[in-house]
C-alpha cells in the first residue's frame, strides 16, 4: 500500500517533467526554424 | 502539527528582488517582440499562426491559475487521496472536450477574434451581448481572484501587506501586457510555464521526502476517514467531481481566454496543442493537489483553519530558502499568466465586439482599435485592484456566471453545426434557462414537493445533454443521441427523487436541459437554414481593411437573423430586431 501511494503521489511530477520536455522541444524547434527563415516567432 | 508562517519568510529586499526578476524578465521578453506599430489583429490573436510550443505552453499556463493550485490541494486535504483527481482531471478535460468543437469553430470562422464576434455574425446583437457579457464578468472575476492570490502570497511570505502585494502584481502584469497585448501574453506564457512545471517537478518530490514519506503513509493513516482513504470515495465524487463534470463544457465555452488561443494557434496544430495542454494542466494541478493529501496524512493544520494557507505553509515548513523562492515564482507565474490572459481577453472583447462590430467592420480603424484595447487593459487592471482591495465576496457572482455559461453551451455549440438555430431561439432559451436556474440553485422555491420532482426530471435531462454533447464533439450526432438517451434512462431511477438535494449540481444541469429543450423546440421547425460560409466573411482581419462587405447594405450593421427575409411575404415577424439576408 505504501509503495502504491508513493507511486501515486510521485507519478504526477514525472508527468509534469515529460510535458515540460515536450513543450520546450516544440518551442525551441520553432524558434530555430524562425531564425533560419529570418521571421518573427510570433 | 500546524503551519508556521506567523513571521515573514522573506525579507523585503528578497521579495522585491524576486518580483523584479520575474516581472523584469517578462517585460524584457515583451520588449523583444514589441513593434513600434502594433497590428490590431496581432494584438488580439497574433495573426492566427502561432506554433505548437508557444500555443501549448500558453494554453497550459492560462488554464492554471493560483486558485486551481489552492483548490486542488484543498480538495486533497478535504476528500483524501481521490480529491486532487476530482479537481484536476475534470479541469483538464475542459480543455480536451472543447478541442473538437474548436476545430469546427476555426473551420467556420478562421480569422475570428472572439466567440461573441462569431455569435454576432451567426445571429445578431443579443446573442453576442450575452456571450461577451458573460466573458467580461468571468474575466474580471478571474483577474480579481489572481490579484487577491498575489496579495495573500506576498503578505504571507514577506513584510509587505495585502494591498501592497495586490498593487505589485497588478502593475507587473500590466507592465508587460499593455503594449503588445495577446502576443506578449502568449510569449511570456512559455517562460512562466517552464517556471511552473519545473517547480512542480522539483517541489512535490522534495516535500514528499522532507516530510518523512513514504513512512508517514503508515504513521499518519489514522488521520484519514474511511472515505478519505478510499480512492473511489462517493463523497469526493458528489462533493467535488460531479459538479465539475457538469461544468466541463460550460467553463470552456464561457472563457474567452481559451477561445482566443483557439483562434491564435495554427489550424493544423489545434489537436496536439489541446491534448498537450490537457495533460500538462492535469499533471500539474493534480501534482500540487497531492500536497493536500500529504498534509492530511501529516495532520497538518493551516493557520486560522484557512485552507488557502495550506500550500504556502507546507512550502514554508519543508522547503529550504532557494526552493521557497522557486515556489514563490511558481505561484506568481501561475497567477500572472492567467491575469495577462484575462487582460488580453477583455481588450479583445472591447476591440472586436464593442468597437469593431459597433462602428462596422470596414469602418473600424485599427489604430483606434489598439487604443481601445490598451485603455481597456488599464481600466480592467484598476477595476481588478479595486475589487481585490475591497475583498468582495465573489461566490454568488461566480455561481451566476457559471450558470449563464451552462445555459449558453447548447445554443452556442448548436449554432456552429445546426443551420436552423435562430437568434430568437438562442436568446429565449438562455434567458428562460437562467430564470429556472435561479430558484433551483438558491432554493427560492421548496424542492421537497412536486417542484422537486420537476427539478429532478430536468436535471436528469441535463445529464443526458452534458454527456451527449461531450460525445458529439468526438463521435457525431448519432453516438451523442445514443449516449444521451442511455444516460437519462440509467440515471433516472437513481436521480429522480433525490438529485434536488444537491443544489449546485442540480442548478447547472437544469440550466443545460432547459436551454437545450427550448433552443431545440424553437429551431426545429425553421424552414430556412443559415449559410455558415457567411461567418468567415464577417469575421475577417481588421487590419486588412475589412473583409468582404459585411452586410447586404454595406453599413456594417447587425447581421441577419436567418430565415427571415426569405419568408413568403417578406415581412419579418414582430420579434425580429435585425434585418435579414444570407440565408440558403
Amino acid at each position: 500500500m505504501t509503495v502504491a501511494l508513493s507511486v501515486y503521489v510521485l507519478m504526477w511530477p514525472v508527468a509534469v517533467a515529460v510535458i515540460l520536455f515536450v513543450i520546450s522541444r516544440g518551442f525551441f524547434r520553432e524558434w530555430l526554424e524562425a531564425r533560419r527563415n529570418g521571421q518573427d516567432m510570433i | 502539527m500546524s503551519g508556521g508562517t506567523d513571521t515573514a519568510q522573506f525579507s523585503a529586499v528578497v521579495v522585491v528582488g524576486l518580483l523584479v526578476l520575474f516581472y523584469g524578465g517578462t517585460f524584457l521578453i515583451s520588449t523583444r517582440i514589441g513593434k513600434r506599430e502594433e497590428n490590431a489583429d496581432g494584438y488580439m490573436t497574433a495573426g492566427n499562426n502561432v506554433g505548437f510550443g508557444i500555443s501549448a505552453a500558453s494554453m497550459t499556463a492560462t488554464w492554471i491559475w493560483a486558485s486551481s493550485m489552492y483548490a486542488s490541494a484543498t480538495s486533497g486535504y478535504t476528500y483524501g487521496i481521490s480529491g486532487p483527481i476530482h479537481y484536476g482531471l475534470w479541469g483538464a478535460l475542459m480543455i480536451l472536450f472543447i478541442y473538437p468543437f474548436g476545430k469546427r469553430i476555426r473551420k467556420v470562422a478562421p480569422k475570428a477574434h472572439t466567440l461573441a464576434e462569431v455569435m454576432y455574425a451567426r445571429h445578431g446583437r443579443s446573442s453576442q451581448l450575452m456571450l461577451a457579457g458573460s466573458n467580461v464578468v468571468g474575466s474580471l472575476i478571474s483577474l480579481m481572484s489572481n490579484f487577491i492570490a498575489g496579495g495573500v502570497l506576498i503578505s504571507l511570505l514577506s513584510p509587505f501587506n495585502f494591498i501592497q502585494g495586490v498593487v505589485c502584481v497588478a502593475a507587473g502584469v500590466l507592465l508587460y501586457t499593455l503594449w503588445s497585448g495577446f502576443r506578449a501574453s502568449v510569449m511570456t506564457d512559455f517562460v512562466q510555464v517552464v517556471a511552473m512545471l519545473g517547480a512542480v517537478a522539483v517541489i512535490v518530490p522534495f516535500i514528499f521526502f522532507a516530510a518523512g514519506f513514504p513512512a508517514a503513509f503508515e504513521t499518519g493513516a489514522d488521520n484519514l476517514t474511511p472515505q478519505q482513504g478510499n480512492f473511489f470515495s462517493s463523497e469526493a465524487f458528489m462533493g467535488q467531481g460531479a459538479p465539475y463534470i457538469a461544468a466541463v463544457l460550460a467553463y470552456a465555452i464561457g472563457n474567452q481566454t481559451i477561445a482566443q488561443r483557439l483562434f491564435a494557434v495554427k489550424e493544423s496544430l489545434i489537436k496536439p496543442t489541446f491534448i498537450t495542454a490537457t495533460i500538462g494542466y492535469g499533471a500539474m494541478v493534480i501534482g500540487i493537489g497531492m500536497l493536500g493529501v500529504l498534509a492530511l496524512y501529516l495532520g497538518f493544520e493551516p493557520s486560522g483553519g484557512d485552507l488557502n494557507n495550506l500550500i504556502p505553509e507546507m512550502a514554508a515548513e519543508y522547503l529550504p530558502p532557494a526552493l521557497l523562492a522557486l515556489f514563490f515564482i511558481m505561484i506568481v507565474g501561475a497567477l500572472s499568466s492567467t491575469a495577462d490572459a484575462d487582460l488580453a481577453a477583455l481588450s479583445s472583447i472591447t476591440m472586436a465586439d464593442v468597437y469593431g462590430q459597433g462602428v462596422g467592420k470596414e469602418k473600424a480603424d485599427p489604430k483606434t482599435m489598439l487604443l481601445v484595447g490598451r485603455i481597456t487593459m488599464v481600466v480592467a487592471t484598476a477595476l481588478g485592484v479595486t475589487f481585490a482591495s475591497l475583498q468582495l465576496s465573489i461566490l454568488d457572482l461566480l455561481v451566476f456566471v457559471g450558470a449563464l455559461w451552462g445555459a449558453l453551451v447548447f445554443p452556442v455549440l448548436a449554432s456552429f453545426y445546426w443551420e436552423k438555430v435562430t437568434n430568437k431561439a438562442f436568446t429565449t432559451s438562455v434567458l428562460v434557462a437562467l430564470a429556472v436556474f435561479l430558484p433551483v440553485r438558491f432554493g427560492w422555491i421548496p424542492v421537497d414537493g412536486a417542484f422537486g420532482i420537476v427539478v429532478d426530471v430536468l436535471a436528469v435531462l441535463g445529464i443526458g445533454v452534458v454527456l451527449g454533447l461531450m460525445v458529439f464533439g468526438f463521435l457525431g450526432a448519432r453516438a451523442a443521441k445514443t449516449v444521451g438517451v442511455l444516460a437519462v434512462l440509467v440515471s433516472a431511477p437513481f436521480a429522480i427523487g433525490s438529485l434536488h438535494e444537491y443544489a449546485t449540481l442540480c442548478g447547472s444541469l437544469v440550466a443545460y436541459s432547459v436551454s437545450t429543450v427550448i433552443c431545440w423546440a424553437m429551431s426545429v421547425r425553421q424552414e430556412e437554414g443559415f449559410d455558415f460560409s457567411v461567418i468567415a466573411e464577417r469575421t475577417g482581419n481588421f487590419d486588412d481593411g475589412g473583409a468582404a462587405a459585411a452586410t447586404a447594405d454595406g453599413q456594417g450593421e447587425a447581421p441577419p437573423v436567418p430565415g427571415r427575409a426569405q419568408r413568403p411575404g417578406g415581412a419579418p415577424d414582430a420579434g425580429d430586431l435585425e434585418p435579414a439576408a444570407h440565408t440558403k
